[in-house]
């Protein structure tokens, strides 16, 4: 039965348009049809972005197009159909002409509502109408959603479109359209399994989901050649699938990284249980909303400059509550390392009340950046925008710590005051200020991951809760005082968290992983990278 | 023989402790079932219910102590042997039910009949027995520590280490006990109970009973950790604690007395789990969060480490505190709760406990001023 | 509540002290009539609790201006469970035979319910309970007046199996791991194969609480879906996990035209920390949402911004839930003419009171409620169109027909029956029998 409609809706598609075709496109036409906009039923509505594609008018594409954005009006008295006048607010224009139909008050026009069968509709009709469109990228988009749709009626569009085009890109797009359309209509066997031999080398999902389609509708050989073109996808994707776990496992892991990398300086470096070292992170995190706040009310040009500028704000913010922390309580308590945990553990409840007093206990919306937006396809792989920039900033302030303590006066001297306190001092060094420095860094750092996590993670008073456990995790795992330690260890968790998440499900793969850690802490007691020698007993 | 091992183990403040255990553990149900509500004196249902649950933090607290304050051990997993205990007898009071549940399975409980299980799972045959239920108690916080323990003893897992892989146990518990398929009811836990022994739990002489038990069970709990920490083997573990490289080197198996220790103190927590659950009526995989485990820790702190008492006293303390925060003054209950650990860390690094004795002593030595003036001074000299 | 007022209070306690406290309670009780609010305001539940807390308080202060109840004014007693679940059970004894409340409103998640349960049937006090829940349950002290599993998830179903709805063919059945999720997936699934669903087309996933890392779940939804089927994902995730989930699928490009998720857990206030622009067009199937065109309903988001103080607060269905449950007690009280818990507890079956889309909902004689059921796409302004509704009232079923365990049972707390899990195959009161 599934089969049988969904052969028939395209035929009867195609006759639809190959009728309208056949007559001269006319603003009349449009406007009858963009009346059924203003009918209630969803149903209507949908007949209507049908039928204004029908007209082939050359306004259709630009009025679907501000239907799909929500850009459509009824206005009343009289039912007209408008769309906003960009050069002034309040002013409207007929959506039929593109006239000028004055200015509405806002309770007299009212938004036509549409819901995804009427989203999926005008997709599809955008696909046929900008096929010859003369942007090249429209052309893409257009070419592609004909390759989703499978719409058989856009045929014959398909092929003058494909004689005309001269961009090789754009042309090898369209070929695969048609061969997509070819295999959804009634077309000869022979063009059918040339279809296939278009898609075969596609290899990925949505190539897939259209052979497996055909192998189900088909038969005879037809069937047969999509299912040995199924099997060879299935192979190449299998290994893409590995691959991809890698960089969820990198991605998840370079997240954990950040959360410990500040813990790695706090607790690995100075031997402080700094279980406020969440709240940092969440902090760091509510300062990108009051960034994005204060510029999306006073400046929302500067949008997509929003992290950047609350990278520096964030660090300092955090990094001040840390130097507070330490010159306030901490300092009072070396020496004494579980009893930092008792200390930090207060203010981290501290700290979660006051945010939760200001900012309310819900979560606050922090958006994405445009250019943190989509995802990038690379081969079979899917990488999301926000992933990557969070993988190479992970890495870019894991390569500015290591350079910090390797090269920089500073780092020499905070590792000189871990190593040796007594012997630091009788050489000059304020190990006072070093110890509130460092504490200063770590925290910072964790304001930083902040910023990265408030992109992926909710942004609640809870935030830093959810972290605080992992980071320990890895820091403890990778080897309390080894910067590459953490690294390593926080990569070989996500990775192993990715790799056992298919078989075993996302809630005993978590599992697995804690118990991996307790039983490897049996056999390296302290940590992949141990340290070794005299700072190592303490 | 235990008599005198008794006695040698008690000191003054310990007879006080006790006597005052005893004087709760009679008074309350009598003010409770014997007067008339009206009268001023009378201590409702709530109350009873609310102080039998801070005694049970308090032998959690308790078995805390026993392994931070003598044997240096930070456990930041005790929660999870408390939680245990709380499932094994939660386990015990659901089979209980029998058929009065709302399906009237007699076999299974309510949350197996609605997701379909068809029989009982292998791991629950026996809890229709109290006595199995109990052995259980102690058996699986038991077996569990001696399981963990031997592996991070043995292998010489210390400090801050050790205290990070106690809470992945316990994190990665509670995560397994928040499985469905685990079958112990997923994140709703085990909860609607009916009775216990068949005395309903409803009843007010049931819920004095198990006020009653969870004093009697603090009052035990102390003298067996004050047996253990007067005990020769409590001199090792102090020793251990103090200095654990040169036990070792003077010949003592510093492992076993760790384990040893550590065994214990679980099967402590276990049986104030089992108290605790059929008094406040719940068990869910809640109580294994690692922010439980970090709250009874810092429970002791405040009480005052290494003193037993001290560690009871925290516990009842704070969750005192949270009661009443928690009803007056919510927003604030938090920020009081951080402040406090942040104050007691700072300003009494001995806990109330400790800074009670040191005030006592300092008073003490006051009183007889001259005479140990000059027999010190004396000492001194010579 | 304001920092500044926060302080005061705080300074006002340490002045006052614990003692004068309870005797100022004590000095009031005679006055008023007492409403216990039982929500977590810490801890994990509190982003979503608080809100419901503060409902309660303006609900309370719009009943005192209209004078009251029974000619006594009404006080609400806030206490903080601070999202522990045997917390809520202590704090629910506290409310009843401390404050003496005449009535309860609270509790969120379904083992805060379970906790409370005991409690409230043994000092048999009555619990208003706002959240939809999985059902398979019906206590002669607790009110339901938020959805059962037929009163949200099989009409969203059935939304998207209709045309309109997409003509969806295959699922993917994705929730946080707890009971409300696997009791709804359970009768889902059933529902699905007796609607002839093979058992290839259905795909079920659990994820822990707080679960953030969502790359390879959504990746693998997309596999599911690209099978040439009109796939839909119904999605029972918790809270939290929701805005990691939401945001991983809008980089990860599953747009609604292709993949619609239709969420039983978010709502107007989840949206509101969400950027929604990558998300129209999913959908989420609740009894009311704040865009509900009644007049009612204007003036409730009216009070409520003007109450809290801010413009830019939603509304949302579990608010809704206590606005019904509210309104439903106070007239059951006026109609008893008194607060004692059985006189209202009878009197109150039957009683309808507006809810918030411009109809009436009664309570039916199993605690539940009647309600519309609407179905809503999430809009970039964080609020949702309704695309589709019930065509009446759906009353609330608290045992699933399509669970093997229930299909038998009824619940009907009228006298003589007076019973929560009546078996309509034994006759008798009390479960399966078998």
């Amino acid at each position: 039965m599934y089969c049988l409609r969904s052969l028939l809706i395209p035929l009867l598609c195609a006759l639809i348009f190959t009728s309208n075709l056949s007559q001269p496109a006319q603003a009349a036409d449009l406007e009858t049809a963009l009346s059924g906009l203003a009918e209630k039923s969803f149903k209507t509505r949908l007949k209507a972005v049908d039928d204004i594609a029908a007209t082939q008018d050359e306004r259709a594409s630009e009025i679907l197009d501000a239907l799909g954005r929500g850009d459509l009006f009824v206005a009343n008295p009289g039912k007209h159909i408008v769309m906003p006048d960009p050069a002034a607010s309040g002013a409207y224009l007929f959506a039929a002409t593109g006239e000028s139909a004055g200015s509405y008050a806002k309770a007299a026009v009212k938004k036509v509502k549409i819901n995804n069968r009427m989203r999926s509709a005008i997709r599809k009709a955008l696909g046929t109408l900008t096929l010859g469109s003369p942007d090249r990228n429209r052309r893409l988009t257009a070419a592609r959603s004909i390759f989703n749709t499978r719409d058989a009626s856009a045929l014959t569009l398909l092929s003058d479109a494909i004689a005309r085009e001269t961009d090789s890109t754009v042309k090898r797009e369209m070929e695969r359209a048609r061969a997509a359309a070819l295999l959804g209509s009634d077309a000869e066997e022979s063009e059918k399994l040339a279809a296939i031999d278009v898609i075969a080398p596609m290899a990925n999902q949505d190539a897939l989901a259209l052979l497996t389609q055909v192998m189900s509708n088909d038969s005879g050989a037809v069937a047969q050649r999509a299912e040995r073109a199924i099997a060879e996808m299935q192979s190449s994707l299998a290994l893409w699938a590995t691959a991809q776990n890698v960089v969820y496992g990198i991605s998840l892991g370079s997240v954990l990284l950040l959360a410990a990398i500040g813990l790695a300086i706090t607790f690995g470096v100075m031997g402080v249980i700094n279980m406020a070292h969440g709240e940092m992170v969440m902090i760091g995190a509510y300062v990108t909303f009051v960034v994005q706040d204060v510029i999306r009310t006073s400046m929302p040009d500067l949008f997509d400059w929003s992290l950047l500028i609350a990278l520096p704000l964030a660090f300092g913010v955090t990094a001040l509550i840390g130097i507070a922390m330490e010159r306030g309580i901490i300092r009072f308590l070396y020496g004494r390392p579980l009893e930092t945990l008792l200390a930090t553990w207060g203010v981290s409840l501290i700290l979660q009340q006051a945010v939760r007093s200001i900012f309310g206990p819900n979560n606050r919306l922090v958006g994405n950046p445009s250019w943190m937006s989509g995802s990038l396809e690379l081969g079979q792989l899917t990488l999301t925008y926000n992933r990557i920039c969070i993988i190479a900033f992970t890495l870019v302030v894991f390569a500015a710590l290591f350079v910090a303590m390797r090269k920089t006066s500073f780092g020499l001297q905070m590792r000189a005051v871990v190593q040796n306190r007594q012997m630091s001092a009788a050489m000059g060094i304020r190990t006072k200020w070093v110890d509130a420095l460092t504490f200063g860094l770590g925290s910072g750092i964790a304001g930083l991951a902040g910023v990265a996590i408030s992109q992926i993670d909710n942004v609640g008073p809870n935030l830093g809760q959810s972290y605080i456990i992992d980071s320990f995790m890895v820091v403890v795992f990778g080897g309390v005082g080894n910067l590459w330690g953490t690294l390593v260890g926080a990569m070989t968790l996500g990775v192993a968290n990715k790799f056992l998440e298919p078989y075993s499900g996302a809630v005993l793969a978590k599992i697995l992983v804690l118990v991996f850690i307790i039983l490897f802490i049996q056999k390296r007691p302290k940590g992949l990278f141990a340290l070794k020698g005299r700072g190592a007993e303490a | 023989m235990i008599t005198r091992m008794l006695i040698r183990s008690l000191d003054k403040g310990s007879y006080w402790f006790l006597g005052l255990l005893a004087l709760i553990a009679l008074l309350v149900p009598i003010l409770h079932l014997l007067l008339p509500p009206e009268s001023a004196l009378h201590v409702p249902g709530y109350a009873v219910a609310l102080m039998g649950k801070y005694l049970c933090y308090g032998l959690l607290a308790l078995s805390v102590d026993l392994v931070w304050g003598y044997c240096g051990i930070l456990s930041l997993g005790h929660g999870a042997f408390f939680a245990l205990g709380g499932y094994a007898m939660g386990m015990y009071l659901m089979r209980q039910i029998g058929d009065r549940g709302v399906y009237a399975n007699p076999e299974l409980p309510d949350f197996m009949v609605f997701l379909n299980w068809s029989e009982l799972p292998w791991y629950w045959y026996g809890f229709d027995s109290f006595a199995f239920a109990l052995a259980m108690v102690v058996l699986a916080p038991g077996i569990l520590a001696f399981v963990f323990g031997w592996l991070a003893f043995r292998s010489r897992v210390t400090g801050v280490y050790l205290s990070i892989i106690t809470q992945a146990l316990t994190y990665a518990l509670m995560l397994a006990f928040f499985r469905n398929e685990m079958g112990f009811g997923g994140n709703n836990g085990l909860t609607d109970f009916k009775d216990i022994l068949g005395f309903s739990l409803q009843s007010d002489s049931t819920r004095t009973a198990l006020f009653a038990a969870s004093a009697i069970a603090v009052g035990l709990g102390y003298i067996l950790c004050r047996l253990i920490t007067r005990s020769r083997a409590g001199m090792v573990l102090a020793a251990i604690r103090d200095a654990e490289s040169r036990t070792r080197f003077l010949g003592y198996r510093v492992e076993h007395y760790k384990l040893m220790v550590f065994v214990v103190s679980a099967c402590l927590a276990g049986v104030a789990g089992a108290l605790y659950v059929p008094q406040v009526g719940i068990i869910n995989p809640g109580e294994f969060a690692p922010a439980n485990s970090i709250e009874i820790v810092i429970a002791v702190a405040v009480g005052g480490r290494g003193t037993l008492i001290g560690a009871v006293l925290g516990a009842v303390l704070i969750s005192y505190a949270k009661t009443w925060f928690t009803g007056e003054l919510p927003e604030l209950w938090l920020f009081a709760l951080g402040g406090l650990f942040v104050a007691v860390t700072l300003f009494l690094p001995k806990g109330i406990a400790g800074f009670l004795l040191a005030r006592w002593q300092a008073f003490a030595e006051r009183k007889t001023a001259p005479g140990t003036a000059v027999a010190t001074n004396e000492g001194a000299a010579q | 509540m304001s920092k500044l007022n926060l302080l005061r209070k705080g300074i006002g306690a340490a002045v006052v002290g614990a003692a004068l406290l309870s005797t100022s309670a004590v000095v009031s009780a005679e006055e008023t009539i007492k409403v216990g609010v039982l929500h977590s305001l810490s801890g994990t539940m509190a982003i979503s609790e608080t809100t419901l807390k503060d409902v309660m308080l303006m609900l309370v202060e719009q009943q005192n201006a209209k004078g009251g109840l029974l000619g006594k004014k009404l006080e609400a007693v806030v206490v903080d469970p601070a999202s522990d679940w045997p917390l809520f059970a202590e704090k629910a004894r506290e409310l009843i035979e401390k404050e003496k409340v005449a009535a309860v409103f609270g509790a969120w998640t379904s083992v805060s319910r379970k906790s409370v349960l005991p409690v409230f049937e043994e000092l048999n006090s009555l619990l208003f309970y706002p959240v939809q829940y999985e059902g398979e349950e019906s206590s002669k002290n607790v009110f339901y007046t938020g959805a059962a599993p037929n009163q949200q998830a099989i009409p969203a179903v059935d939304y998207l199996m209709s045309e309109e709805g997409g003509e969806v063919k295959r699922w993917v059945l994705a929730g946080t791991d707890y009971v409300y999720p696997r009791t709804t997936n359970k009768i889902l699934e059933s529902y699905l194969k007796s609607k002839g669903v093979a058992d290839e087309d259905i795909m079920i996933n659990y994820t822990p609480f707080g679960h953030s890392d969502w790359q390879t779940i959504v990746s693998d939804i997309k596999k599911f879906g690209s099978a040439g089927k009109k796939t839909a994902v119904v999605s029972t995730i918790n809270g939290d996990a929701n805005v990691p989930f939401y945001k991983e699928l809008g980089n990860q490009g599953i747009a609604a035209e292709d993949i619609p998720v239709v969420a039983f857990s978010v709502g107007e206030e989840e949206l509101a920390g969400l950027d929604t622009k990558p998300l129209v067009g999913h959908l989420a199937a609740w009894n009311y949402f704040q865009s509900v065109e009644a007049p009612i309903n204007e003036s409730f988001v009216e009070e409520w911004k003007a109450f809290i103080g801010d413009d830019k607060r939603v509304t949302n269905d579990p608010m809704e839930a206590h606005f019904i449950g509210f309104n439903m007690w106070a007239a059951a009280v006026e109609k008893a003419g008194t607060t004692d818990p059985d006189a209202v507890g009878d009197a109150i079956i039957g009683v309808t009171a507006p809810n918030l889309s411009g109809g009436y909902s009664a309570m039916m004689p199993n605690h539940h409620i009647t309600k519309p059921v609407l179905i809503g796409e999430i809009q970039e302004d964080g609020q949702f169109e309704i695309v589709w509704e019930t065509p009446g009232m759906v009353v609330g079923d608290a045992w699933s027909d399509y669970l093997a365990g229930s299909a038998d049972l009824i619940s009907d707390w009228r006298k003589p029956m007076a019973c929560g899990n009546f078996n309509t195959k034994t006759g008798k009161c009390g479960g399966s029998g078998s």
